[in-house]
C-alpha cells in the first residue's frame, strides 16, 4: 500500500471488487452464505474496514475450497453463522466499532457515578 | 452425540492439535476425522477457526500445496511449540478428568 492508497483508500476498492468477482463464481447457497458473512462482520471493522480484509480474504478461500469439495454450504458453516464471524474477528484480534462503544459507555458511566459519589 | 459445542469449547483445539500431530493434514481431513469419532456437529467452519488460531499462535507449519480441484489446500504440521501445547494440553485433560470422575464417584 503506497501513500495515495492509503489516504484514498483505492486499493480497498480494488480489493474489494476482486472479492465480489470471485464470490460470483461460488454456487448460489454459497454466494447467499457469502452475503450473511460480510453482513456479520462489518461490526467488526475498523474506520476504514482494512482490518477486515485479510478475515473477508480467508473467509472466501474457505468458502472457494469448500465449494470444489462439493460440500454443501451446512456441512460447512453449520447453523451458526455469527458465531463463526465472531469466531473469524476474535482469532484475528480485530477490534469492533462495538468494542469501542461498549467501551466509551463503561467510561461514561463511571464518570458520572464518580460524581455522584456512588 | 449432539449439543456437545458448548462442552467441547477449548477441548477442540487440543483435538485438532492431535490430529495434526499424527500426520501432516488438511482442514477438510481434520472435520471428517472429527465426524467420525463422533463428533457430528463439528462443521469445517469450526476447524477453519481452529486453525487460524493455532497458525497465529505459531503452534502449526502451513504449507500451500496444489490440489485436484479448485484452489490450493493449506496443510498443516506441528512444530515445537505445537507439541508442548498438545503436551500441556494433554496433562491438563488428565487434571480435569482425574477430578471430575472422582466428584461423580463421590469422594472428595
Amino acid at each position: 500500500m503506497n501513500f495515495w492508497e492509503a489516504m484514498t483508500g483505492s486499493d480497498l476498492t480494488r480489493e474489494w471488487k476482486a472479492f465480489e468477482a470471485r464470490a460470483e463464481a461460488l454456487p448460489a447457497d454459497y454466494r447467499a452464505a457469502w452475503e450473511e458473512i460480510k453482513g456479520h462482520l462489518f461490526p467488526y471493522g475498523d474506520f476504514t474496514g482494512r482490518n477486515l480484509m485479510p478475515i473477508l480474504d480467508g473467509a472466501l478461500g474457505l468458502l472457494e475450497e469448500t465449494a470444489s469439495d462439493g460440500q454443501s454450504i451446512h456441512d460447512v458453516l453449520g447453523d451458526d453463522i455469527a458465531g463463526f464471524c465472531a469466531a473469524l474477528a476474535g482469532g484475528e484480534g480485530a477490534r469492533s466499532h462495538r468494542d469501542r462503544w461498549r467501551e466509551q459507555l463503561n467510561r461514561n458511566v463511571a464518570r458520572k457515578l464518580g460524581r455522584l459519589g456512588g | 452425540m449432539h449439543d456437545l459445542t458448548e462442552m467441547l469449547k477449548g477441548t477442540l483445539e487440543g483435538c485438532v492439535l492431535e490430529i495434526i500431530r499424527s500426520e501432516e493434514t488438511y482442514g477438510y481431513a481434520i472435520t471428517r476425522r472429527l465426524n467420525e469419532l463422533g463428533f457430528a456437529d463439528v462443521v469445517e467452519g469450526t476447524v477453519y477457526t481452529i486453525l487460524l488460531r493455532l497458525e497465529k499462535n505459531g503452534l502449526v507449519q502451513v504449507t500451500k500445496r496444489p490440489s485436484g480441484v479448485g484452489p490450493p489446500r493449506k496443510f498443516y504440521a506441528l512444530n515445537d511449540a505445537g507439541r508442548d501445547e498438545l503436551a500441556t494440553f494433554w496433562a491438563k485433560w488428565e487434571y480435569v478428568t482425574s477430578r471430575i470422575d472422582k466428584l461423580k464417584e463421590g469422594g472428595r
